[in-house]
């Protein structure tokens, strides 16, 4: 999922956070797909965890960035952005993943512990990198730096 | 470390792998790495051991008939419901002769075999698919006698049925009644899958009803009752295919109302479902694609 936004065009913030948008929402609409077409062979069986995983990318990924676009485009050109990045994709790709999982599972009636992994590392990763992304607002803030959007 | 995870992609490739291999392992470890975790004892039990020897004369066997003079079971095939369905009619002179058995005669995660292999193995009658107990981490398993498995479901989806040494059955939750309070209960068998279809003569499912409420209504079933003491109904209905539509649990609790069932309760259905009698697989068991047997944990059987 993060790999085609994976290279960050420091220079054009804006262009790179729109292109992190719209691979966000292509991944949200992929995810709806799936479901649709894993309940057409799972003899219409659905799971709640397959059929919500379209949000994590949807809101966790493209409406933070859209946030992010509109509030502080600049913070893209910060040391620390490349870390934040990482992370917070990591985090968004190991939920979706996890749900989609746990989705399988449901479907074919059984379970596994391992499913709580994903949540957790997931959870962990969002939380770290938006510590990160705090960090570098704050950073920005002190040395009186405007974040305001500049188009 | 940071400066050689800052570089283009290398975070994005190693950890895509990682949650690739990740997800790989976790399929594999739920639906294909068999765990085995304790074989079944095969020293006979006291009631086996009591089982009188068998007059091989007086034994009738037909396409739809077996007869002895311990067990009779009766094979009736009808449509209803755009669905063909199969009942056996078992009657029995000692619970002793209904029986299960684990695929490979071992308790376990992902040991599977197919029902008539199993059956075939037992050199069982008549045989359906269990609760494929194996599929799942929770939920008593309790065969022949052995516990297997002590941890119950959570409420809300922990009806079981026990069926005790004298054959009879009942049905108890298993979030309220932890396996050792069921021991004054003689339990011979315990099934962990459901829900009760038809309790003290009365229906106990409703046309919206559906395991876990999440599967399509109708779909391949099978389900054990109990007439009256050492009597049983066991049902096996085709379904996802263009000949049978399927049955729900609503119209498959009515099927063992009208025969008069005091206590009906269903058993793993779709791709499991498989009636095997007199050595053959009678049903049409079905992946949904193609005509199939799947391969289960457990069986159901009569035999000796």
């Amino acid at each position: 999922m993060t790999l085609s936004i994976a290279a960050i065009d420091s220079k054009r913030p804006k262009c790179q956070l729109r292109r992190t948008i719209i691979t966000y929402w292509l991944v949200s609409i992929a995810a709806i797909a799936v479901d649709n077409i894993y309940a057409i062979f799972g003899h219409g069986v659905r799971s709640p965890a397959m059929t919500w995983m379209f949000l994590y990318p949807l809101l966790g990924g493209g409406l933070v960035f859209l946030l992010i676009k509109l509030l502080f485009p600049q913070s893209i050109k910060a040391s620390g952005y490349r870390l934040f990045y990482n992370v917070y994709n990591s985090g968004i790709a190991a939920l979706t993943t996890g749900s989609f999982l746990k989705g399988i599972l449901d479907i074919a009636g059984t379970s596994s512990p391992y499913t709580a992994v994903y949540y957790i590392t997931g959870g962990l990763f969002i939380a770290a990198g938006l510590i990160i992304l705090l960090y570098i607002i704050l950073q920005y803030k002190n040395k009186g730096n405007s974040l305001k959007c500049v188009n | 470390m940071i400066k050689f995870f800052s570089k283009p992609y290398r975070w994005t490739v190693i950890f895509t792998l990682l949650l690739t291999m990740s997800f790989i392992f976790v399929l594999l470890d739920t639906f294909v790495i068999p765990k085995s975790i304790q074989s079944v004892e095969t020293e006979p039990t006291d009631t086996e051991k009591a089982a009188p020897e068998l007059n091989k004369s007086a034994v009738v066997i037909t396409d739809n008939i077996y007869k002895d003079e311990n067990i009779k079971i009766t094979i009736e095939t009808y449509r209803e419901y755009d669905t063909t369905i199969y009942v056996a009619d078992v009657q029995l002179t000692d619970a002793a002769y209904l029986k299960t058995a684990l695929a490979g005669n071992t308790y376990g995660r992902n040991i599977t075999e197919k029902t008539s292999a199993i059956a075939a193995a037992h050199n069982a009658v008549l045989a359906v698919n269990g609760d494929y107990y194996g599929f799942r981490d929770y939920g008593y398993v309790l065969r022949n006698g052995t516990v297997y498995r002590n941890i119950a479901r959570s409420a809300g989806d922990d009806e079981a049925l026990l069926v005790d040494e004298e054959g009879n059955f009942s049905v108890f939750h298993e979030s309220q009644a932890g396996i050792e309070s069921l021991y004054n209960k003689n339990p011979w068998q315990i099934f962990s899958f459901g829900p009760a279809l038809v309790k003290n003569g009365q229906i106990m499912v409703d046309s919206t009803s559906e395991i876990s409420g999440k599967s399509m209504r109708s779909n391949p079933r099978t389900a054990i009752g109990q007439i009256s003491s050492l009597h049983y109904i066991f049902i096996v209905s085709d379904g996802r295919t263009n000949e049978s539509a399927g049955l729900s649990l609503f119209e498959l609790a009515q099927e063992f109302k009208e025969k008069d069932c005091i206590t009906a309760y269903n058993l793993d259905g779709g791709g499991s479902s498989t009636m095997y009698f007199n050595g053959e697989v009678i049903n049409n068991p079905t992946d949904g694609r193609r005509i199939k047997e799947r391969e289960v944990s457990d069986i159901v059987y009569c035999g000796y």
